[in-house]
């Protein structure tokens, strides 16, 4: 290595040269051209050193925070012990879906498994005490749907709730019972909770699994525009066209 | 590239390098499905395309933090091309048989494909420069880190306990040592593209 030459330039850039120093510095850079590119390479590797040091908090900082957003954007967070809102992770998954069926859109028919996202139920929290709403949980969401709709419905049986209703829908609709999972949704919709306008999506999504997608449309274009997830509805129904 | 007009969407790379959750949240939002689908469509996974966007956010980062990041285009484009040319990119080097890619040049303006070769470039020197770093003995990456992130070159002395002199001398070696060899690399890279 040319020790010399480093120092040299080390000296140049800090300007700690005299004025004859610099002057017979400066004749030699434009006489030789190596010793031009490697000053220039000097010069690069100060702006890197700058930028990998300088910045390292920010960029850790940075790299914190954005894998945070990733993970919640790609649903990985950790179940959660309290009570989940279910809407806000099926609305991420099911809008990393849509929005990609809207830009790429191939001119073919939508499929059911592409904005199938069943979002994650947690109903023990309010009730650990009852053994069939547990089971039920568990089985649901670990996608055994049969096994999950028997307790549901035994859950139904003693106390009818448009949380539990819905949860059943989704599963008759997991395991393709289009009828029964229709009957679920329609009285959601003709009824007066939360679940009211999510009940009529998943009416458009039987419709969809269904093939049925003039009926998916049809049914997407009754959904009200104050919908929480109405830009995935216009999405779905870009995608119909 | 200075001439070109700057496009409005420079609030994502300024949002990015201010560590904006807000701004790094509507990225998710608008422009990450639609590389999540390419990639799913095109041999990979959801964790394959959480681990490219997240690769792409962070050179985007760097280079915003390192000033050198104008955006000439539309981010969508931009950021949607990178990710996509990362990805064809891992799918090259792990697959036996070459991977076809389909560029939509058509589709891109010049300032697109400009700006995108200028980051990709940016990313190539960044990792060579990372590669080397690596390279060097335990002393020289300390001092450096020291002298690239106190105020003093006075102050690095003090806190290694050596002279003043030292420090200086060690330190111009140290990037000497770190030019030399990226030097090696140029000169190999421009004799092989004579």
């Amino acid at each position: 290595m040319n020790e010399e030459r480093y120092i040299l330039f080390d000296q140049y850039l800090q300007g700690e040269m005299t004025a004859d120093e610099k002057t017979a510095f400066e004749k030699q850079l434009s006489e030789n051209l190596e010793l031009a590119a490697e000053l220039e390479t000097f010069k690069e590797m100060h702006l890197q050193l700058e930028n990998k040091f300088q910045h390292e908090q920010e960029r850790e900082a940075f790299r914190e925070n954005l894998t945070k957003i990733s993970d919640k954007h790609f649903n990985k967070t950790k179940p959660k012990v309290v009570l989940l809102k279910p809407w806000y992770y099926v609305a991420a998954a099911s809008a990393a879906v849509l929005f990609g069926l809207f830009f790429f859109n191939y001119n073919q028919n939508p499929v059911f498994s592409d904005y199938n996202n069943p979002e994650h139920a947690a109903f023990t929290e309010r009730s650990t005490a009852d053994e069939t709403l547990k089971e039920a949980e568990i089985f649901y969401n670990k996608k055994k749907y049969n096994k999950a709709i028997p307790f549901f419905e035994t859950i139904l049986q003693k106390n009818k709730t448009p949380e539990i209703q819905f949860f059943y829908g989704v599963s008759l609709l997991e395991e393709s019972n289009f009828v029964k999972a229709e009957a679920v949704f329609n009285e959601l919709k003709s009824g007066n909770s939360v679940y009211k306008e999510k009940a009529v999506w998943y009416l458009a999504l039987s419709k969809l699994k269904q093939k049925d997608y003039k009926g998916c449309k049809e049914i997407l274009q009754t959904i009200s525009q104050d919908y929480e997830d109405y830009d995935e509805v216009e999405l779905l129904l870009d995608q119909l066209d | 590239m200075g001439k070109s007009k700057i496009h409005p969407d420079q609030i994502y790379i300024e949002g990015l390098a201010a560590n904006d959750s807000a701004v790094i949240q509507s990225i998710y939002k608008k422009y990450v499905p639609k590389v999540v689908l390419f990639i799913m469509n095109n041999s990979g996974d959801k964790d394959q395309a959480q681990d490219v966007v997240q690769e792409i956010m962070i050179l985007l980062f760097n280079q915003a933090k390192a000033k050198s990041l104008q955006l000439t285009c539309p981010f969508d484009a931009y950021f949607f091309l990178l990710c996509k040319r990362k990805w064809l990119n891992e799918l090259k080097k792990t697959a036996n048989q070459g991977v076809t890619i389909q560029e939509d040049i058509v589709s891109m303006n010049e300032s697109a494909l400009e700006l995108i070769a200028h980051t990709e470039e940016f990313d190539q020197k960044q990792e060579l420069f990372d590669t080397m770093f690596q390279k060097l003995g335990e002393k020289c990456q300390e001092l450096l880190k020291l002298s690239f992130s106190l105020q003093s070159m006075e102050e690095v002395a003090e806190k290694l306990n050596v002279t003043y002199g030292y420090v200086r001398k060690k330190k111009s070696l140290c990037i000497g040592q770190l030019t030399q060899w990226i030097q090696e690399t140029k000169n190999f890279k421009s004799l092989k593209n004579n």
